[in-house]
C-alpha cells in the first residue's frame, strides 16, 4: 500500500497554495475548479517546482523537506507525469516517446520494455508513428506508457482525459481504472470533474482557492461533504438552510420553511450545533420520494418529513426528468423560483402522468438529509 | 570582374560565413538562457545585445573601436603584449560583422525557444534528463526552423555589414574592403561597372536570403 505526505506551502504572486494531505490508498484525485492550486501541487510533487515550505514523502522516500533541506531533482524522483495536454515530444515516434526515459538503459533492455508498454496500452502497429498522427485516445495512452516505461515511484496525472471527446472520454475513464490498478504505481490525478475523481479515485482531496478543505475516501466525501463549501464545489443540488431545533448525536431537527424535519446526524462527524443555531444541509434530487394518490392515505410510520408542493417547472434530461417544486408553506421559495428540486426517471413521469398533475405531495427519509457543519 | 571587385566578393563570403559561425556559437546559447532562464542583469545583457540594431552602425563601430583598438580597453594589453593589433584586418571586419548580426539571431532564436510548450521540457526532466540535455534533445531540435531562419538573417545582415566594418576595419583594397565598402569607393572613383555588378550581385543574394528566412519562419509558426 502506498503512503503519500503531502504538504506544501508555495507563495505566488496574487496566489498562496498551503495544502496538506495524506494517502494511504493507491489513488488519489485532487478534485476542484480550475485555478485552485491542483497543477502547482502536482510540480511541487515532480520538483519542477520548489515550495516554499512543506515536507513531500513518498512511501519511504523524502522528497522534500524544507526545514531538513532536502530536495531532490526532477531527475532523480523516479516520477511518471502524464501532464494536461499529454506534453508528447512532437519531433519524436511513438516508440521514441515511450522509451525516451529509458536511455540509460541498455539497448536491448530498452527495446524488449518500449516494446512491452507498448503491447499493454494496445499501441501496437504504431511504433514509428509520429504524436500528430494519432487520435486523442491513443495520444493519452502514449503519455501514459511514456511514464509507466520508467517505473515510477509515483504517477502523476493531470486531467488526463480532459483533452478527449465525450465518447471516448468514458471508455479511457474506465481504461485508465484497469491499468492504474493493474500497474499498482501509487498514482496522484487532477481533475475538476466530480464523476472522474469518484471513478478513478480512492481518496478525495477537495481544493478551493489553494487550500485543502476536505480529503476523505471517496464514499465518506459522496455521503458526507465536510462543509457547505464543499458541498457547492462536488455541484450538489438543493443546499439548504434552516435553523437547528435540537441536535442529539444520532439525530437533528430543524426547521426549514415553516416545516420540521428529522435528519440523520453525520456518524462521523457527530456536529451537535446549538438550538436556534442556522444550519445548512442538502437533499438528493433523486431521493425525494413522490406520493402515489392511488395508493390511500399516507402512513405517517413510513413516510417522513412530509410536504406538498406545485411543480413550476421541469428540465427533461432524457432518462430522468428534474422537477422544480414550489411548497405550499407561504414565504419566499428557497430557491428563487421553487424550494426543492426533484429528480425522478422518466418511467415514473410517464406513469404518475406528472406532465398533466402537477401538484404532488413528498417525503424525503431521514436518512437522505445531509446536514453541513459550519 | 576586375580584381578588386573579386577579392571583394571573396573577403565578403568568408566574413559572412565566419560571423555567422561565430553567431552560431553564442548566439543560440544567449537566445536560450535570454528565453529560459530568469539571472539578474539579464535587462542589461538583452540591451547590450540588441543596441547595434537601433544604433547608428557607425556609432557601433565607435565602441568597437574604444574596445578593442589599439588604445582600447582590450585593445592595448593585447597590443602590449603582442605588438599585434585586430583594428584594420580582415578579423576586425569579422567581429564587426558578428557585433551586427548577433541582434537578429538572438532575437528569432529567442522567440521561436520561448514558443517550444514548456511541458515538454518538464517531461524532459521528469524522464530524467538534466537541462542541458532537454535543450539539445527537445527545445532546440523543436526551435530548429525559428533558429535556422535568424541564421540566414544574421548571414545575410553579416554580408551587407558597413558603417562598423569601415570603423573598426577600415577600407583597404584586398584586405579589408568587403563589398559594401567596394560599392562605395567605386561610385567615389567613377568605376560604374564594379559598383551596378557588385549592387547586383549583393541584391539578388539579398532576394534569396529573404524568400528562404520566410519560408524557415513559416514553417516554424
Amino acid at each position: 500500500m502506498a503512503r503519500l505526505d503531502v504538504s506544501i506551502v508555495k507563495r505566488l504572486p496574487g496566489f498562496t497554495l498551503d495544502a496538506r494531505w495524506e494517502a494511504r490508498e493507491n489513488v488519489v484525485a485532487l478534485f476542484a475548479p480550475s485555478g485552485a492550486g491542483k497543477t502547482l501541487t502536482l510540480q511541487c510533487l515532480a520538483g519542477l517546482l520548489r515550495p516554499d515550505d512543506g515536507r513531500i514523502v513518498v512511501d519511504d522516500r523524502v522528497f522534500f523537506d524544507a526545514r531538513a533541506g532536502v530536495d531532490l531533482s526532477s531527475q532523480s524522483r523516479r516520477i511518471g507525469y502524464v501532464f494536461q495536454g499529454y506534453a508528447l515530444f512532437p519531433h519524436l515516434t511513438v516508440a521514441d516517446n515511450v522509451g525516451f526515459g529509458l536511455r540509460n538503459r541498455s539497448r536491448a533492455e530498452r527495446h524488449a520494455r518500449t516494446g512491452a508498454i507498448i503491447a499493454r496500452l494496445g499501441l501496437s502497429g504504431l511504433e514509428g508513428r509520429y504524436p500528430r498522427e494519432l487520435s486523442g485516445g491513443q495520444r493519452q495512452r502514449v503519455a501514459l506508457g511514456r511514464a509507466l516505461a520508467i517505473d515510477p515511484a509515483l504517477l502523476l496525472l493531470d486531467e488526463p482525459l480532459s483533452a478527449l471527446d465525450l465518447p471516448t472520454r468514458a471508455t479511457l475513464r474506465d481504461e485508465l481504472r484497469s491499468t492504474l490498478l493493474q500497474c499498482g504505481v501509487p498514482a496522484v490525478l487532477v481533475t475538476h470533474d466530480f464523476a472522474e475523481a469518484y471513478r478513478l479515485g480512492d481518496r478525495i482531496v477537495v481544493y478551493e482557492a489553494g487550500r485543502v478543505i476536505q480529503s476523505a475516501p471517496r464514499s465518506e466525501l459522496l455521503w458526507q461533504p465536510a462543509s457547505e463549501a464543499v458541498a457547492r464545489i462536488m455541484g450538489i443540488r438543493n443546499i439548504l438552510h434552516g435553523t437547528v431545533i435540537k441536535a442529539s448525536p444520532d439525530r437533528i431537527q430543524l426547521r426549514w420553511r415553516g416545516l420540521t424535519m428529522e435528519a440523520v446526524n453525520s456518524p462521523t462527524q457527530a456536529y451537535l450545533p446549538s438550538s436556534e443555531a442556522p444550519i445548512a444541509f442538502f437533499i438528493r434530487p433523486e431521493y425525494v420520494r413522490l406520493i402515489r394518490k392511488d395508493r390511500g392515505a399516507p402512513d405517517p410510520g413510513h413516510h417522513m418529513n412530509l410536504m406538498s408542493g406545485r411543480v413550476v417547472a421541469e428540465a427533461d434530461f432524457g432518462t430522468t426528468v428534474a422537477l422544480m417544486i414550489r411548497l405550499d408553506e407561504p414565504g419566499e421559495p428557497a430557491q428563487g423560483e421553487y424550494d426543492l428540486e426533484v429528480e425522478v426517471p422518466r418511467l415514473v413521469y410517464e406513469i404518475l402522468e406528472i406532465d398533466r398533475d402537477r401538484h404532488w405531495q413528498l417525503s424525503i427519509h431521514r436518512g437522505s438529509i445531509q446536514v453541513l457543519p459550519a | 570582374m576586375t580584381p578588386e571587385a573579386t577579392s571583394a566578393l571573396a573577403l565578403s563570403l568568408r566574413v559572412a560565413c565566419l560571423a555567422t559561425l561565430l553567431n552560431a556559437v553564442f548566439g543560440i546559447p544567449l537566445a536560450y538562457v535570454l528565453a529560459r532562464r530568469r539571472f539578474r542583469g539579464q535587462t542589461l545583457v538583452d540591451l547590450l545585445v540588441t543596441l547595434p540594431l537601433v544604433l547608428p552602425p557607425t556609432v557601433t563601430g565607435y565602441y568597437l573601436i574604444v574596445l578593442l583598438g589599439r588604445r582600447g580597453w582590450l585593445g592595448s594589453p593585447l597590443y602590449a603584449a603582442t605588438g599585434w593589433t585586430v583594428a584594420f584586418t580582415w578579423y576586425a571586419a569579422v567581429i564587426a560583422a558578428t557585433v551586427m548580426a548577433l541582434p537578429l539571431l538572438v532575437r528569432t532564436a529567442r522567440a521561436a525557444i520561448e514558443s517550444v510548450d514548456r511541458d515538454l521540457e518538464r517531461a524532459a526532466y521528469t524522464l530524467g534528463r538534466p537541462e542541458w540535455r532537454t535543450a539539445l534533445e527537445v527545445t532546440l531540435p523543436l526551435a530548429r526552423n525559428g533558429i535556422l531562419a535568424g541564421l540566414v538573417l544574421a548571414f545575410a545582415r553579416a554580408l551587407g555589414e558597413f558603417g562598423a566594418t569601415l570603423m573598426l576595419a577600415g577600407n583597404i583594397p584586398g584586405k579589408t574592403a568587403t563589398v559594401p565598402l567596394a560599392i562605395y569607393s567605386a561610385v567615389q572613383t567613377g568605376e560604374t561597372g564594379d559598383a551596378l555588378l557588385l549592387v547586383g550581385l549583393l541584391t539578388a543574394l539579398s532576394c534569396v536570403v529573404l524568400v528562404v528566412a520566410g519560408r524557415l519562419g513559416a514553417r516554424a509558426a
